[in-house]
């Protein structure tokens, strides 16, 4: 018996240093929240990365490391996409999002942090926008085409559109088919055009707590000198980042704020909005590709900014299953359990490399349900997404933005 | 050990316009920034404070407005701003320029270091180093990605980056060193360090008197080169031609344009 | 106003070249310059000269004689062996104080900028930076020189007073060479140098050659994206026949099929070729970004709706795969014709 009391061989052990500084300043920028992980693994169990590279994200030791005050989470903390599945499923109410955030924001202290981050947070001050894209021709994207500026005499609505959509070239044709949608719905909504500044959800996301405060009050001003009140965005982080953190940022009245799915289902479901009997028709005629004769099957990807943190899934869907000629198929994860695009927590400016991206998945799941468009919400799923198509060779299957289906789709004045 | 790092601040060069009837730049209303490679000249000097200790200056000739826009710098780590204006200074060519901030760097005394950017984007030249070298008698370094200091030997070395390959040079200091353009990653602005790097506290604005600057080697007056005419480029508008026949048809017509245009 | 060392009254008619060389030779941006510079000297009666240092230059000060120069001006000795700012500058400050030219043309490369900007403090002159046109004007012998700035939105004309030599920089493929004359004439003017170790403050602890690439120095590029499937080497073909440089997009350098060194973009190498030839390349604009000051742009892709046509000037909708070996064999019959 005696033999057997040699239960612990101290040799045997890692040994950690703790940090107390650490685990203070996670304790505080988590509210406390992180002190809540009892260990139990479901985070690491249901967390994406676990479907593309196994043991590639340990959240569950993560936590553990924060609560204790250990400095071992070197990259790992970047490769957070901040979907949220994690806490969907986790049995504490474990703020897991805003310990990896506040994880990033001491290392955002320390300096080290993944390479063009920097870069990232630069061309936001430079150019207002993260893609060093010049800020002048941030309206370019409206062309010649009457697009409203906003005037609070004239118009209820903000429309936001986001720095991402300004730039890039598809998701353009997606505030292009968007501002048709609403004008055809009759929603009184102008834009900022060049002068819309950065909603800072970019910088909230990889981490930098203080410059997120500054562009946050910059922008809130610069809102409140356009008289602006209700703001109707195209892409649920920047709705997220409004709805949910601003207020931490100023404490007073501000904006309201929708997703552009939320008040189109709204005035659908208020029968303000109508689709035309011959809109496949007519799309047969101009060539959409992406249209036919038959049943047109959609499938949906719930973008992680609307679904799970701003639990809006019905939106989408209503205004989906509403278009007449559209059969809806859901996805095998879907809704709370949607598969992340890999574009969130910062991702959209950090390398992930082919064979591990959540994309190529979610690709092939859509494909299994023999939908021939996978519809999406969100600007960054969208991109995504149609990268792995093209990376898969997926030529029969189109992804769209559910704005471009409705602008097909809605009944149009005159 | 000091450092001084030349940070230019200029115009965003796609919104610069040229006025036709004056012929002169539209600068009204057109955002500014730091000159691209002048970020990465402040992160190598900055590097170089990390690694030896010493203090990094920002020097620069302008307007006071480009101060809010060199506090960035001092946010990111520098310590002091040293803005030579007068309204004398201003119209200068490089052999002007490089004169009057060889001069404002002699009035800094004892300088072991002076990083800038390889070339700035709104004129491009690129002979500011080589000719700051020049007036101060410095060594120099061109085209550096790297460095490396040897302070107690008094030296330093380079990787210049020419034509596909590097060279590794090594010059005694004091010396200049260009720094090329997009060869590390600025840090971005230290937030417990910025309430006091913006502070007025941390400029120093120098007059043409005050750095002893010789009136006919300044501004307008000391560049031997004058600008005679100004005109905005076209815009590039890409024709979008399609090329049409079949494919041998169609390779036929690439050839010949390529063969036209070269 | 600065007073240059020697000015408009006492310079010499003539204008100076100086020689660079690369593997194969004079570098081709020498030839363009000797081109460019001979034409300027027989519109206005003057002498053209090339400056040559190193420690062997026989050959190419005959090469030098065959592309147009009337005059070279050697410098041989064993400390010129390899580029060092100190002793380059050194010996040709001497030199140019003993011939006077009027111009001196340069190549905007990394060691002639470094070349010229120092040297023009030393002569207390001025110096024009990646010319895109120069002319002398007959009887003051003014050189105007043609200079964009603001990355190519504006453009400026720029001359010179009294100062002298007038100096200016030219980027590679900005002027055309012509082919060589063996029969031409020239003078060789050996130029005593005195140099001592001690004079060089440049030790060169390493220096690795260009097996790499330098694509922002080319002046023609044909690049490829996903569409190519891996098949660089049809591309590398063409760009031999081309005298180009091969370049490439993200997918392909993740997917190895080509170096990171040749990823053209916001991320990878920024680029102003004169002509861009993209094969299979979507056109998103981080790609954009790193071809955009390109003087033409040719672009081949199957998708219509590739947004890499907004940024070209010529458009084929096609597939490479059939494209490139046809373009392949059109380019060699048409150069044979023209040999």
């Amino acid at each position: 018996m005696a033999k057997n009391l040699k239960l612990f061989d101290q040799n045997a052990c890692d040994t950690y240093l703790l940090n107390e500084d650490l685990w203070e300043k996670v304790d505080e920028r988590t509210s406390g929240s992180v002190n809540l992980c009892f260990q139990c693994g479901e985070c690491t169990a249901v967390c994406p990365w676990g479907i593309v590279k196994e043991g590639a994200l340990k959240v569950r030791s993560i936590l553990r490391g924060a609560q204790l005050g250990i400095e071992d989470w070197e990259k790992d903390i970047w490769l957070c996409t901040n979907c949220d599945q994690c806490q969907l499923y986790c049995p504490r109410g474990v703020q897991i999002g805003d310990v990896f955030q506040a994880l990033r924001s001491i290392s955002w202290e320390k300096r080290e942090v993944e390479s063009g981050l920097p870069g990232m947070l630069w061309s936001i001050y430079w150019n207002d926008n993260p893609w060093s894209q010049p800020p002048s021709e941030r309206f370019a994207w409206a062309g010649n085409s009457n697009v409203p500026v906003y005037d609070p005499s004239k118009h209820e609505f903000l429309l936001y559109i986001g720095c991402t959509s300004s730039f890039d070239n598809r998701l353009q044709r997606v505030a292009q088919a968007l501002v048709r949608v609403l004008t055809a719905a009759g929603v009184r909504f102008g834009c900022l055009g060049a002068a819309e500044p950065c909603c800072g959800e970019p910088v909230k996301s990889v981490g930098h707590a203080p410059y997120f405060y500054e562009t946050a009050r910059s922008t809130i001003r610069v809102f409140k000198d356009a008289g602006v009140e209700k703001v109707i965005t195209l892409s649920p982080h920047c709705y997220d980042v409004f709805k949910n953190h601003y207020n931490k940022v100023l404490e007073e009245e501000q904006f309201e704020v929708v997703h552009y799915s939320q008040i189109l289902a709204d005035l659908l479901e208020g029968g303000k909005v109508e689709f035309s009997s011959e809109w496949i028709a007519r799309a047969l005629e101009n060539h959409y590709s992406w249209v036919t004769p038959e049943e047109i099957l959609v499938t949906f990807q719930d973008p992680c900014y609307l679904g799970r943190k701003n639990n809006e899934y019905r939106a989408p869907r209503t205004l989906l299953s509403g278009i007449p000629g559209i059969k809806f198929l859901e996805m095998e994860n879907h809704m709370q359990d949607g598969l992340c695009c890999g574009g969130g927590g910062g991702r959209m400016w950090l390398e992930t490399p082919p064979g591990e991206r959540f994309s190529d998945i979610r690709v092939m799941q859509a494909l299994e349900t023999g939908a021939s468009i996978l519809a999406t919400a969100c600007p960054f799923c969208l991109v995504c997404l149609e990268d792995s198509m093209r990376a898969l060779g997926k030529e029969n299957m189109f992804v769209l933005d559910v704005a471009e289906l409705l602008d097909v789709a809605i009944a149009k004045p005159g | 050990m000091i450092s001084v790092v030349c940070v230019k601040v200029v115009p965003k060069s796609e919104e610069i316009r040229v006025d036709p009837d004056t012929m002169m730049l539209i600068r009204e209303g057109v955002r500014s920034e730091i000159n691209p490679p002048d970020m990465n000249a402040l992160e190598m000097a900055l590097s170089a404070k990390d690694r030896y200790g010493g203090q990094v200056y920002i020097i620069s000739m302008g307007p006071p407005a480009f101060v809010p826009f060199l506090q960035a710098g001092v946010a990111m780590g520098a310590d002091h701003i040293y803005l030579l204006s007068d309204f004398t200074l201003a119209g200068a060519d490089t052999l002007a320029t490089t004169y009057t901030l060889s001069k404002g760097i002699r009035k800094l005394g004892d300088v072991d270091l002076v990083f800038c950017g390889e070339e700035s984007s709104d004129g491009a030249t690129g002979q500011v180093p080589s000719g700051l070298s020049e007036w101060l008698n410095f060594a120099g370094l061109t085209l550096t990605t790297e460095t490396a200091l040897d302070i107690e030997s008094g030296l330093a070395r380079g990787r210049r980056e020419i034509g596909g390959g590097y060279q590794i040079l090594e010059v005694p200091l004091p010396c200049v060193v260009s720094v090329k353009t997009a060869c590390n990653e600025p840090r971005f602005m230290d937030y417990e360090r910025k309430e006091w790097a913006f502070d007025r506290e941390r400029v120093t604005i120098w007059d043409a008197e005050q750095i002893d600057a010789d009136p006919d080697l300044t501004g307008v007056k000391g560049s031997p080169t004058v600008v005679s005419g100004l005109s905005q480029a076209p815009v590039r508008n890409r024709k979008k031609q399609f090329l049409e026949g079949s494919p041998a048809e169609i390779a036929d017509q690439i050839a010949e344009i390529i063969l036209q245009n070269s | 106003m600065p007073l240059s060392l020697y000015n408009a009254d006492n310079a010499d008619q003539s204008i100076w070249v100086y020689l660079e060389r690369d593997r194969d030779g004079l570098a081709g941006i020498s030839l363009e310059l000797l081109a460019k510079g001979r034409q300027l000297a027989d519109q206005a009666g003057w002498i053209l000269g090339g400056i040559l240092l190193g420690s062997q230059n026989s050959e190419l000060c005959r090469a030098a004689i065959a592309h147009g120069a009337d005059e070279i001006w050697s410098a041989e000795h064993v400390l010129l062996a390899d580029f060092t700012i100190d002793a380059y500058s050194r010996v040709m400050f001497e030199m140019i104080l003993k011939g006077m030219p009027g111009v001196l043309l340069f190549g905007a490369t990394p060691d002639g900028r470094d070349l010229a900007g120092c040297l023009a403090v030393r002569l207390r002159t001025g110096l024009n930076a990646d010319c895109t046109g120069l002319r002398i004007r007959p009887g003051s012998g003014e050189l105007v020189c043609d200079v964009s700035g603001f990355g190519g939105g504006v453009l400026a004309l720029i001359e010179m007073g009294l100062n002298r030599p007038q100096m200016a920089t030219v980027r590679p493929g900005v002027f055309s060479k012509f082919p060589p004359d063996w029969n031409r004439a020239g003078k060789l003017i050996e130029f005593p140098v005195l140099l001592k170790e001690a004079d060089i403050q440049t030790r060169i602890i390493e220096k690795v050659s260009a097996e790499g690439v330098d694509l922002t120095q080319a002046s023609l590029i044909i690049a490829g994206g996903r569409g190519i499937e891996g098949d660089f080497e049809t591309l590398r073909e063409l760009a031999d026949i081309l005298e180009g440089e091969v370049g490439g997009t993200r997918p392909p350098v993740d997917d190895g099929y080509i170096e990171r060194e040749r990823q053209i973009g916001q991320t990878g190498v920024v680029c102003s070729p004169k002509i861009a030839i993209c094969c299979g390349i979507s056109g998103a604009f981080h790609f954009i970004v790193g071809v955009e000051k390109a003087e033409v742009v040719i672009a081949i892709n199957s998708d219509p709706g590739a947004p890499i046509f907004e940024h070209a000037d010529y458009c084929v909708v096609g597939d490479v795969r059939t494209i490139l070996p046809l373009l392949k064999e059109s380019l060699q019959s048409q150069l044979v014709e023209e040999i």
